[in-house]
C-alpha cells in the first residue's frame, strides 16, 4: 500500500467573479522515501493540490471532491479530530512564504514547543530541549542562546530553517515543502536543499517539492509532475522526464530555462499567457499557446495515459508518440548542446 | 526599551505645554473680562475690579500670566482659586473626578466585553444571522448620540420599567453623614449602570466592527495556517495565535479613545446628573469661570497622556517587534 | 571624507564608477539626533561600463546591489567617490545641471506589482517620463507611447488599462517601455526578472535582448540568479557585502572564477539535468551572510570562507588582483582551476602561491 494515494482530487473556489477550478482531477501516489516533485507556472495549482490534502484550504466557498488515501484513510472525510492527529504529526508542511508564516508574537521556542506538545505528553523541559536539537540540527548557531528570539530577528534563511525545525519536530512520514526556497537566494538555497536531503537520510520521510525552478526539481526529486492550469499533464521519473519529455508544455518549461551549462542566444519563449481558471479553453487546456495544435486538441481532452515505451510515464497529449521523440531530442540537443 | 519611554515622557511634556497654552490663548481672546465675571457682572465696582485684576495679574502679558500658571502648577501642584466660587480647584476636581473616572473605566471595561465578545462571534461566523443582527446593533450604535440614546435608556429602564434610577450618583465609599444619599458599593454600580451602558454603546459599537475586521484578517494570515498545519485544534489557534495579534491595534486605538471618551461624559453626565468633571467644565464655562476651565483640562491632558503612556508601554510589552525602537 | 575623484573616462566607455561608497547614517534619539553607526551598504566599488555592453552583478539578498543602482541613477546622493557617466562627472552635478542627464539612464525595477501606481493608466505610466522632460506634445506623446507599447509586445489599445489588469510579465513590459520612452543610453535593470516564473522570465530576457540589438542600449543587470545573469551578460561583477570581489568576462568567469564565493555561488546553482545535478558537489557556504553595520575585518568573506588563512585574510585587505584578460579577483588564495570539489577547496589552501607577487612580475616595473 502506498503512503498516499491521491485520486482524482479537485477543488474549486466559488468567487465573486465565479468558479474558479483550482486542482482539477488530480492523481498520483507516493511511497516511503521517495520524493515527489510538482512544478509548473505560478497559479497552475501547485500548492492548492497540497493545502487541499492537509484539509488546510479556507471553509467557506470551497468545494472540494476525489480522495487522499493516507495509509489506506481517506482525509477529505477525516473527522477534524483524526485529521489533528495527523497534521503536524504524520504529515507537515513548510509553506511558500518563511516571512509570514511565524506568528510574530510568540517567541521561536515557544512555537516549536507546541507543535511538539500537541502531539506528545512530554514536559515543557523535554519539549524544549527537542526543539533546540532541531533548531541545531536546521543548523541555526548558539541555538540555545536563540530559541528565546522573535521571528523578526531571524534572517528570511533562519526562519525558512525554523519552519523546517518545525515540520521535523515529530518525524513526520511525509513533508510537504511548498516551495520552500523560492524566496532565497542561491547560496541559502543551496542549504536548504542539502538540509533537506540530510534529514531525508536520517528519517527516511518522503517529500512532495513544489516549485516552479526546474533545476532544484532536477537535483531533488525522483518523480516529477508537471501540472499546467490545474491539470496533471506528465507524470515521470526524474530521469525519463528530463531525458525524454513528452508533453509541449513541459518542452517550453525547458526551453525557456536560462542554463549554466549551456550556450544559447535566444531563449524559446512559450507564446501567450496562462489561460484563466474561470474560463479554461476547451479541450487541451494548453492548445492556445501549443506550438503543435491539431483541432483534436481545440475539442478532446487528452487522458493522462502512459507511454508505449514506459508504463511509468505519463502525459496527456493528442500528438503521435513518434513526432514526440523527435522534438524532444531535438529540445535536449538545442538545450545541452555542451552538457556532453 | 528605557529611551522609548523617555522619548514618550518627553511627547507628554511638549503636548502637555502646547495644550494648556492653547487653551489659555482661547479664553485671554475671548470676549469676557474674568474680572467683572468675578466681581458680580454688569454691577461691578472698578475698585473691586481693580483689585482683582491685580490680584490675579490680569493686566500682564499672556505669557507672563501664562508663566505664572504654570510655576504654580508644576512648583506646588496648585490649580489656583475658582473665579466664580474662590472654591480650591484642587478640592473641586478631586471631588468630580472618581465620578468621572467610574464613568469611563467601568465604561470602558463594558465596552471592550461587548466589543470582544460581539466582534470574535461575528468575526467566526461571518454573514450568520448574528453577524448580520449584530452589525445593525453596531449601525445603531455608531450613529445614534448619546443624549438621544440616553434620554430613551432613562424613560425605558428608569420611568417605565424602574429597574434603574434615572439620575445622580452614589458614592462607593458610603454616602456622607447625614446628607441622607445613597452610598456603598452597591448604590454606586446600581446608579451607575443606566450612565455605563449609554456611555459605552458607541465605542462597543465601533470596537466590535474593527474587532470583527481584524480577526478576520487574522484569520487569513499565513501563521495561523501554520498553526493549523502543527495540528493544533480551533480553539488553541484562536486563543494563542489569532486573538493577541488581532488585539494589537485594539490596544492603541483603546489609548486613544480613552481621550476620546473623555470628551463623551460631557454628554453623559448631563443627561444622569453626575457630578463629574463634565459637569465641572460646563458649569466653568456657562459662568466664565475661567480658572476652573483651565483646571479641568489640565488635569484632563494629564490623565490622557499619562493613559496614553501606559498603552505604550504595554503595547510595546506585548508586541515584541517595537521592542528595538 | 575624502574628495571625489573625478574618473576619467577612456574613449569607449559609457560609465565609469570609482571607489563608489554608500554609507547609511544609524542614528538615535527624535531631539538630538546622533549617529551611532553606519550601514556600509556599498564600500568603495570600482567598475565601468562600455557602450553597448550588458555588465552583470550578482551576489546575495542584501549585499548593496539596489543600493549601487541607485547611487549610479542618482536616486541616492553618494557618500564617497566619483561617477562618470558620457565624459561627464555626476557626482557634483546639481539638480538642474543633472536634469538632462537623468534622461540618458533609467531604471527598471525589481517588483513588478509595486513599481507602478495603481491608480494611473499605462498610458499615463509611460508617457510620464516624457512629460517630465517636456518632450513633445501631449498628441506626440501620445503616440510615442503606442510605439512603445508595440516595441515591448504590448497591444497599442491596452493605453487607457490599469496596471492591476495585467499579468506580471506585461507589467515588466510596461516597466520596460517606461525606462525606454526618454531614449536612454543607459538602462539599469534592478532583478527584472526575479518575481516571474520561468516562461515569463522568458519573454522579459528575450525582449531586452532584442531591444539592445535595436537601439544599441547599455545595460547593468542586476540579477540573483546567475543562470539568468549569464545568458544576458557580456561581463560579470560579483559583489559581497558591499564590495566587489571579482569582474570578468562573462566566459572567464564562469568557466575560471578565482574567487572561493564565485565558486561557491557558481556551485550552488542547481543544474535542470538531472544526470548532470547528481554529480555535482555544491560548496555549502556556513552561516548567513554577516551585516553590513559591522563587516568582518579586512576579506568580509573570510568567517565563511573555505580557504581562510588566519593571519592572512583576516588582516589584509586584498586588493582585485589582475589575471589577465581584464579578469581581476580580490582574494589572496584564488581558485587555481575549476571546477572544485569542496574538498580540494579546502586542501589547496596553505601553499598557494600569492597572486601578487605573480602579478608585480608580470607587471613593468
Ligand atoms: N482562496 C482562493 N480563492 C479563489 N481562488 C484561489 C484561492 N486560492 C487559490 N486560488 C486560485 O487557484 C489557482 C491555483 O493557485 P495555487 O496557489 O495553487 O498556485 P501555485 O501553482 O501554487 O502558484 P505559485 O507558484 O504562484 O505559488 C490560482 O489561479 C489562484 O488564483
Ligand atoms: N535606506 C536605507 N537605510 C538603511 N539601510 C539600508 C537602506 N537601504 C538599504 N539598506 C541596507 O543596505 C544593505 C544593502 O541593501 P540593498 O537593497 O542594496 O541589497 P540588495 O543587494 O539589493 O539585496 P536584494 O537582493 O535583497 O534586493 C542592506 O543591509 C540593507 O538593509
Ligand atoms: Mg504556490
Ligand atoms: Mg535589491
Amino acid at each position: 500500500m502506498a503512503l498516499l494515494e491521491v485520486k482524482d482530487l479537485r477543488t474549486s473556489f466559488h468567487t465573486e467573479d465565479g468558479i474558479v477550478g483550482a486542482v482539477d482531477g488530480v492523481s498520483f501516489s507516493l511511497e516511503k522515501g521517495e520524493t515527489l516533485g510538482i512544478v509548473g507556472e505560478s497559479g497552475s495549482g501547485k500548492s492548492v493540490t497540497c493545502l487541499t490534502i492537509m484539509g488546510l484550504n479556507a471553509k467557506r466557498n470551497t468545494v472540494s471532491s476525489g480522495e487522499a488515501l493516507w495509509k489506506g484513510k481517506n482525509l477529505l472525510d477525516m473527522k477534524p479530530r483524526e485529521l489533528r492527529d495527523v497534521r503536524g504529526n504524520e504529515i507537515s508542511m513548510i509553506f511558500q512564504d518563511p516571512m509570514t508564516s511565524l506568528n510574530p508574537v510568540q517567541t521561536i521556542g515557544n512555537q516549536l514547543i507546541e507543535a511538539v506538545q500537541l502531539h506528545r505528553d512530554v514536559s515543557q523541559r523535554v519539549a524544549r530541549a527537542r526543539a533546540v536539537e532541531l533548531l541545531k540540527a536546521v543548523g541555526i548557531p548558539r541555538a540555545e542562546g536563540r530559541i528565546d528570539d522573535y521571528p523578526h530577528q531571524f534572517s528570511g534563511g533562519m526562519r525558512q530553517r525554523v519552519m523546517i525545525a518545525m515540520a521535523l519536530i515529530n518525524d513526520p512520514d511525509l513533508l510537504i515543502a511548498d516551495e520552500p526556497t523560492t524566496a532565497l537566494d542561491v547560496t541559502t538555497q543551496a542549504q536548504i536543499i542539502n538540509l533537506m536531503k540530510r534529514l531525508q537520510e536520517d528519517f527516511g520521510s518522503a517529500i512532495i517539492f513544489i516549485t516552479h525552478d526546474l533545476g532544484v526539481v532536477a537535483e531533488t526529486a525522483d518523480d516529477v509532475l508537471v501540472m499546467y492550469a490545474a491539470r496533471v499533464v506528465e507524470h515521470a521519473d526524474v530521469d525519463q522526464l528530463f531525458g525524454r519529455p513528452q508533453h509541449p508544455y513541459t518542452w517550453g518549461l525547458m526551453g525557456s530555462l536560462p542554463r549554466l551549462e549551456t550556450d544559447l542566444d535566444r531563449l524559446i519563449q512559450i507564446p501567450g499567457q496562462p489561460p484563466s481558471l474561470l474560463r479554461p479553453p476547451a479541450g487541451c487546456r494548453f492548445h492556445p499557446r501549443c506550438p503543435h495544435v491539431m483541432e483534436v486538441c481545440k475539442t478532446t481532452v487528452p487522458e493522462l495515459v502512459p507511454t508505449q515505451r514506459d508504463p511509468e510515464h505519463l502525459q496527456a497529449c493528442h500528438l503521435d508518440e513518434e513526432t514526440k521523440d523527435r522534438e524532444a531530442a531535438k529540445l535536449l540537443e538545442a538545450t545541452m548542446a555542451k552538457a556532453g | 526599551m528605557f529611551r522609548y519611554l523617555i522619548r514618550r515622557i518627553l511627547w507628554a511634556v511638549l503636548l502637555f505645554i502646547v495644550i494648556t497654552f492653547v487653551t489659555f490663548v482661547i479664553f485671554f481672546m475671548g470676549p469676557n473680562d474674568p474680572a467683572r465675571a468675578q466681581c458680580g457682572g454688569d454691577q461691578a465696582q472698578p475698585a473691586c475690579l481693580k483689585l482683582v485684576t491685580e490680584h490675579y495679574g490680569l493686566d500682564k502679558p499672556i505669557y507672563v500670566q501664562y508663566w505664572r500658571f504654570f510655576k504654580r502648577l508644576v512648583f506646588q501642584q496648585n490649580l489656583g482659586h475658582s473665579y466664580a466660587t474662590g472654591q480650591s480647584i484642587n478640592q473641586a476636581i478631586g471631588k468630580a473626578a472618581p465620578v468621572t473616572a467610574s464613568l469611563v473605566f467601568g465604561g470602558a471595561i463594558l465596552w471592550m466585553i461587548m466589543g470582544l465578545l460581539i466582534g470574535v462571534y461575528s468575526a467566526l461566523k461571518p454573514r450568520s444571522l448574528l453577524d448580520r443582527t449584530a452589525m445593525v446593533f453596531v449601525l445603531i450604535g455608531i450613529s445614534a448620540h448619546p443624549v438621544w440614546i440616553g434620554l430613551i435608556f432613562e424613560y425605558l429602564f428608569g420611568v417605565k420599567l424602574k429597574w434603574t434610577p434615572i439620575a445622580n450618583y452614589a458614592n462607593f465609599f458610603g454616602a456622607p453623614k447625614d446628607s441622607g444619599l445613597p452610598g456603598g458599593p452597591w448604590q454606586w454600580f446600581y446608579h451607575m449602570i443606566l450612565p455605563w451602558c449609554t456611555f459605552a454603546i458607541l465605542f462597543a459599537a465601533l470596537y466590535a466592527r474593527m474587532i470583527r475586521a481584524n480577526v478576520m484578517e487574522t484569520l487569513n494570515e499565513d501563521f495561523v495556517r501554520t498553526a493549523r498545519a502543527k495540528g493544533a485544534p480551533e480553539r488553541r489557534v484562536l486563543f494563542s495565535h489569532v486573538l493577541r495579534n488581532a488585539l494589537l491595534p485594539v490596544v492603541t486605538m483603546l489609548g486613544m479613545d480613552i481621550g476620546v471618551a473623555l470628551g463623551g461624559a460631557i454628554f453623559t453626565e448631563t443627561v444622569y446628573q453626575l457630578p463629574g468633571l463634565g459637569r465641572s467644565l460646563i458649569i466653568g464655562v456657562q459662568s466664565n469661570d475661567f480658572a476652573t476651565v483651565q483646571g479641568v483640562v489640565v488635569f484632563a491632558t494629564i490623565a490622557i497622556l499619562l493613559f496614553n503612556l501606559i498603552v505604550d508601554v504595554l503595547y510595546a510589552w506585548i508586541d515584541p517587534r517595537i521592542r528595538l525602537t | 571624507m575624502e574628495a571625489a575623484q573625478a574618473p576619467e573616462a577612456r574613449g569607449d566607455e559609457l560609465l565609469v564608477v570609482n571607489d563608489v561608497k554608500k554609507y547609511f547614517p544609524i542614528t538615535r534619539g527624535i531631539i538630538f539626533q546622533k549617529q551611532i553607526g553606519s550601514v556600509q551598504a556599498v564600500d568603495g566599488v570600482s567598475f565601468s561600463v562600455k557602450k553597448g555592453e550588458t555588465l552583470g552583478i550578482v551576489g546575495e539578498s542584501g549585499c548593496g546591489k539596489s543600493t549601487l543602482a541607485r547611487c549610479i541613477v542618482k536616486l541616492l546622493d553618494t557618500t564617497g567617490g566619483g561617477i562618470s557617466f558620457d565624459g561627464r562627472d555626476i557626482t557634483k552635478l546639481s539638480r538642474t545641471a543633472m536634469r538632462p542627464i537623468r534622461r540618458e539612464m533609467t531604471m527598471i525595477f525589481q517588483d513588478p506589482y509595486a513599481s507602478l501606481n495603481p491608480r494611473k493608466r499605462v498610458g499615463f505610466i509611460i508617457g510620464e517620463p516624457l512629460e517630465v522632460h517636456n518632450l513633445g506634445s501631449s498628441s506626440e506623446i501620445k503616440m510615442r507611447v503606442q510605439e512603445l507599447l508595440e516595441v515591448v509586445g504590448l497591444n497599442p489599445e491596452h493605453y487607457n488599462r490599469f496596471p492591476h489588469e495585467f499579468s506580471g510579465g506585461q507589467r515588466q513590459r510596461i516597466g520596460v517601455a517606461r525606462a525606454l520612452a526618454v531614449n536612454p543610453k543607459l538602462i539599469v535593470c534592478d532583478e527584472p526578472v526575479s518575481a516571474l516564473d520561468v516562461s515569463v522570465q522568458a519573454q522579459i530576457l528575450n525582449l531586452l535582448k532584442d531591444l539592445q540589438d535595436d537601439f544599441g542600449l547599455t545595460y547593468i543587470f542586476i540579477a540573483h540568479d546567475l543562470n539568468v545573469v549569464r545568458h544576458i551578460s557580456d561581463r560579470v561583477l560579483v559583489m559581497y557585502l558591499g564590495k566587489v570581489v571579482e569582474i570578468a568576462s562573462r566566459d572567464l568567469l564562469y568557466a575560471e572564477p578565482k574567487h572561493p564565493y564565485t565558486g561557491a555561488l557558481l556551485s550552488a546553482v542547481p543544474i535542470a539535468n538531472p544526470a548532470l545535478g547528481r554529480k555535482r558537489e555544491p560548496i555549502v557556504l556556513e552561516g548567513d551572510v554577516p551585516s553590513p553595520v559591522n563587516p568582518p575585518s579586512a576579506c568580509h568573506f573570510h568567517p565563511r570562507c573555505p580557504r581562510f588563512v588566519q593571519g592572512h585574510c583576516d588582516v589584509e585587505e586584498p586588493p582585485l588582483y589582475p589575471f589577465g584578460n581584464g579578469h581581476v579577483a580580490a582574494c589572496h588564495y584564488p581558485l587555481e582551476r575549476w571546477p572544485m570539489s569542496a574538498d580540494e577547496i579546502r586542501r589547496a589552501s596553505s601553499p598557494v602561491q600569492s597572486p601578487s607577487s605573480q602579478s608585480r612580475e608580470e607587471l613593468p616595473a
